[in-house]
């Protein structure tokens, strides 16, 4: 489905989900960079660091004391346009989601489920 | 053959998956006040759930989407969170209400104190989801809850004026501020949101397709349909005994009476017995429910497919909204009050999660060729006036009968 054609970037592409090159689900489209003119997508901006500015200005303040400032690399990444593999019911990427640094909330060494008795 | 067979369970754990506490509630106190009048709230609220339910798990088979999914992809970031954060405020009500729920039947059941039993029930179904599969979990609680066609054996041991019964399922409005209260609770309570955001992510879950659209159609309309007869016959039951005598309900022990007068002890021991299955699996599908749709809205991974490994946030979400459950149940506040609010509010936030799935099972370019054709449409879109203007009933009412308390 991914080609140099047009998308609609709202209708299909923007609050998307995102998918490792595993199915893994690793976040949604939270913002998309646009640059050039005529603008073309450059890449997926995903994480919760991004959430204050998908919302009114009077909630995004509340919004970024709870989440922090955006910190790249942190709570906001760059996903480059070119790791995207394909467009279909998700936005599924070329590589594994920790190659990108994506999927780190949902990484078992990062959560007590991985020390209980019975894994 | 074997499909058939399968589709048959199907739609059996549908019929005893649909009823919980807060339709136990409602119906019992709509007979009790207006005797078989509020029938007609039932029939609507039922081709309510099966209308949305049959358009969700319809878009969640063919575009993989379930609810939140949806609400995200068609509301936005924004308006997307205000259904959030609705929804998961009606569901941690109803989680609570369902967890006091199991507590009052096991305290009647087995005489000890409600508190102890809220921790012991919810300890229970933590222990059954640990232990079965999805398909499994649905089962459990959907055959269990089939105890309850008790209640209509009681309706036909009661033989009512049969007439009067149907002259029940003709509309009627009246202009007491209370009668349209329990319309917009009867209804609420029939068209509960967390059953269908369950629903679709269950879908999900067994990885359902375009193959399975058969299966989604008879499980919404034949399973929830058939789950109405129930919700149907606790009216009738419940007008018939308590309403010439005046009778008002306000505890989920009176729910059982009638089959106690009918069967006697068997009949009493049978209805608890399907209450405590409809009300706990309730209580997994609401508490399952506010999990899927925090994880869909927020991209995590999610689904009891993948186990706590894989879906670490998902599960460790699942636990906070029982404890927070247990919390509120606990907290000493009268659990058929919790119910009511959560039936009421439900309401409220229904067109917020229900447009989305509208927009979405009646776009080509998510749907192709199964998107909503011109009846589908029309019922959805009729369905949608009739919630939205609930929806703006709902909270005046609430505060104009003080709670239904009159």
């Amino acid at each position: 489905m991914k080609g140099e054609g047009e998308i609609y970037v709202v209708h299909r592409l923007l609050d998307e989900q995102i998918c490792d090159s595993e199915g893994r689900r690793v976040g949604r489209v939270d913002d998309v960079e646009l640059r050039g003119d005529p603008p073309r997508i450059t890449a997926l901006l995903v994480g919760e660091g991004l959430y204050p500015r998908r919302l009114p200005r009077s909630l995004a303040r509340l919004a970024r004391r709870i989440s922090g400032p955006e910190r790249w690399g942190a709570n906001a990444l760059r996903i480059p346009w070119e790791e995207v593999d394909e467009l279909s019911s998700t936005v599924k990427l070329k590589k594994k989601a920790e190659e990108l640094g994506l999927g780190m909330g949902d990484d078992p060494e990062r959560w007590i489920v991985r020390r209980l008795p019975w894994n | 053959m074997r499909t058939i067979l399968k589709i048959a369970l199907g739609i059996i754990a549908a019929i005893g998956g649909f009823l919980d506490i807060g339709d136990l509630v409602f119906t019992t106190q709509a007979g009790a006040l207006y005797r078989y009048d509020l029938l007609w709230a039932v029939v609507l609220g039922v081709i309510g759930i099966a209308v949305y339910a049959e358009m969700s798990g319809r878009v969640a088979a063919v575009s993989g989407r379930p609810v939140f999914d949806v609400i995200r992809m068609r509301m936005g970031f924004g308006v997307g969170l205000l259904a959030l954060v609705a929804s998961t405020f009606v569901n941690l009500l109803t989680v609570a209400a369902e967890l006091g729920g199991i507590a009052i039947v096991l305290e009647l059941l087995f005489d000890a104190l409600y508190s102890m039993f809220v921790i012991a029930g919810t300890l229970a179904l933590v222990g059954i989801v640990a232990l079965l599969p999805f398909g499994g979990i649905e089962r459990f609680f959907g055959y269990g809850g089939l105890l309850l066609f008790v209640v209509v054996a009681t309706v036909f041991h009661q033989d009512p004026n049969w007439g009067d019964v149907g002259r029940g399922f003709i509309p009627s409005l009246d202009s007491s501020t209370l009668y349209l209260y329990f319309v917009v609770g009867v209804f609420a309570a029939a068209l509960m949101p967390y059953e269908v955001h369950f629903y679709s992510s269950g879908a999900i879950e067994e990885g359902w397709t375009e193959e399975n659209l058969k299966e989604n159609r008879l499980n919404a309309f034949l399973g929830y349909g058939i789950g109405g007869v129930l919700s149907v016959a606790l009216i009738i039951a419940s007008g018939y005994l308590f309403h010439p005598i005046g009778v008002e309900p306000n505890d989920l022990g009176t729910v059982a009476l009638p089959m106690q007068g009918a069967f006697g002890e068997t009949g009493l021991l049978l209805a608890l017995g399907g209450m405590l299955f409809c009300v706990g699996g309730a209580a997994i599908d609401s508490s399952f429910a506010a999990s899927y749709n925090l994880a869909q809205f927020l991209g995590w991974e999610w689904g009891r497919y993948k186990g706590p490994q894989k879906a670490p946030r998902f599960t460790a979400s699942w636990l906070v909204f029982l404890l927070l459950g247990i919390a509120i149940a606990e907290s000493g506040i009268n659990p058929v009050e919790v119910t009511e609010y959560s039936v009421v509010f439900s309401v409220v936030a229904l067109p917020l999660t229900y447009l989305p799935v509208l927009l979405i099972a009646g776009d080509r370019s998510f749907m192709d060729e199964y998107a909503n054709g011109r009846i589908a449409g029309f019922l959805g879109w009729l369905y949608f006036a009739v919630i939205l203007v609930l929806a703006v009933a709902a909270i005046p009412l609430l505060l104009a009968t003080n709670g239904g308390g009159g």
